[in-house]
């Protein structure tokens, strides 16, 4: 995974090295060359190809900038009533997620999220205890938040 | 119209400046004044990087990193601070 | 012509969305009431902000300059790291230092936890501390 990855900067390099110009575009082009001659040989690495993983790790993104938009708003919404109706607490769920990459990554984006921040981590049970804004009727809200980061988490694994 | 637009944006942001300076000033406990802090550093990156745009010059980008560095860290101390009494711990129990 | 006023709604577009999230996350700071739920709107929102107003001060530097910032990328990847890290660690020392929830709030499983264990721990730690003193 990382040699690849070492491998297609180093082919970008000399394809820019070739070219003699020094600018972003060329070093991209570089970059899709190497990326098409990595697939092609594929077979003859050790590991897995690293553009599937790679791939995941943008789903990731792309799910967590959703999430990202669905829980503003949902924040936004709360926040700006005349009256508060919100019902704070600080709820915790078992994840199945396991390491500490993994923990790390599903706190750090949570926190990000708006609705919950994580406060804090049973490393070996597995536990997020997490503060979030409404635990009362919209509780589902920030559980499916969670199960989705969660999935797309493990998809990367 | 896009300086104008621009110069409206550093107000804004400068409005919600003054706001978390309110928090601060007024803030119950401890941690909403680090709260507070932490909220108006930020919006003082953003004031700088619409300065730099209105001015179209790259010479205050090396002020948006020194005070997102400087805020963290300022941060981090006073959390430990407000959580232990100590900023720098000599024995790590966790 | 055409084009840079196309530069100019785009860098317009992110910037007031930034300034938009900012000024709202400051009326969630004022209005809310107590640390927990301010953080919710002050740390995150903020956050979010912020790197959509760097995103656009990118963009106006790419398409203006057509100047790749390094810098800027640098303070997108350092926002977007420690500002979780902030968060977490404010809401987790007011904990730890025993600041209440609001009123409003419905429950704290987390308190009743670290209760149980301590509850758990307390008749073993007792017997420790005896120990070693003597």
């Amino acid at each position: 995974m990382l040699l690849q990855l070492l491998i297609n900067l180093i082919a970008a390099l000399v394809w820019m090295l070739l070219h003699d110009t020094w600018d972003g575009l060329n070093f991209l082009i570089g970059y899709m060359i190497g990326f098409g001659i990595i697939f092609m040989m594929r077979r003859f690495f050790p590991q897995p190809f690293y553009g599937r993983k790679a791939w995941k790790i943008i789903k990731l993104v792309i799910v967590f900038i959703i999430e990202l938009y669905k829980s503003g708003i949902f924040v936004l919404r709360e926040t700006l009533q005349p009256k508060l109706r919100i019902q704070p607490g600080i709820m915790k769920v078992k994840t199945q997620l396991i390491g500490d990459w993994e923990l790390t990554t599903i706190s750090c984006l949570l926190t990000l999220t708006p609705g919950s921040v994580v406060l804090e981590i049973d490393r070996e049970e597995g536990i997020l205890y997490f503060h979030a804004l409404d635990v009362g009727e919209q509780k589902e809200y920030v559980l499916s938040t969670l199960s989705a980061l969660e999935k797309a988490i493990m998809e990367v694994r | 119209m896009f300086h104008n637009l621009l110069y409206m944006a550093m107000f804004l942001l400068s409005v919600s400046t003054l706001v978390a300076l309110y928090r601060l000033i007024k803030g119950a406990t401890a941690s909403d004044r680090i709260l507070a802090l932490d909220a108006m550093s930020y919006n003082i990156i953003g004031i700088v990087t619409i300065l730099s745009i209105a001015l179209n010059t790259q010479n205050y980008l090396d002020v948006i990193l020194l005070i997102g560095i400087l805020a963290f860290l300022g941060t981090v101390a006073l959390c430990k601070y407000v959580e232990r009494g100590v900023v720098i711990e000599h024995e790590r129990d966790n | 012509m055409n084009m840079n006023v196309i530069t100019e709604w785009i860098v317009l577009l992110f910037i007031l969305s930034g300034t938009a999230l900012s000024l709202f996350s400051s009326i969630g700071l004022l209005r809310l009431p107590d640390v927990y739920t301010r953080s919710h709107a002050s740390t995150k929102t903020t956050t979010i902000g912020l790197i959509s107003i760097l995103a656009g001060g990118f963009a106006f530097f790419l398409f203006e300059d057509g100047v790749i910032s390094v810098r800027l990328i640098l303070a997108i990847i350092f926002v977007f790291l420690t500002a979780p890290v902030a968060g977490h660690l404010t809401a987790r020392s007011a904990h730890r230092a025993g600041v209440q929830l609001a009123d409003i709030s419905v429950k704290d499983e987390l308190r009743e936890d670290l209760e149980k264990h301590r509850k758990e721990m307390g008749g073993k730690e007792a017997a420790e501390s005896k120990e070693t003193q003597s």
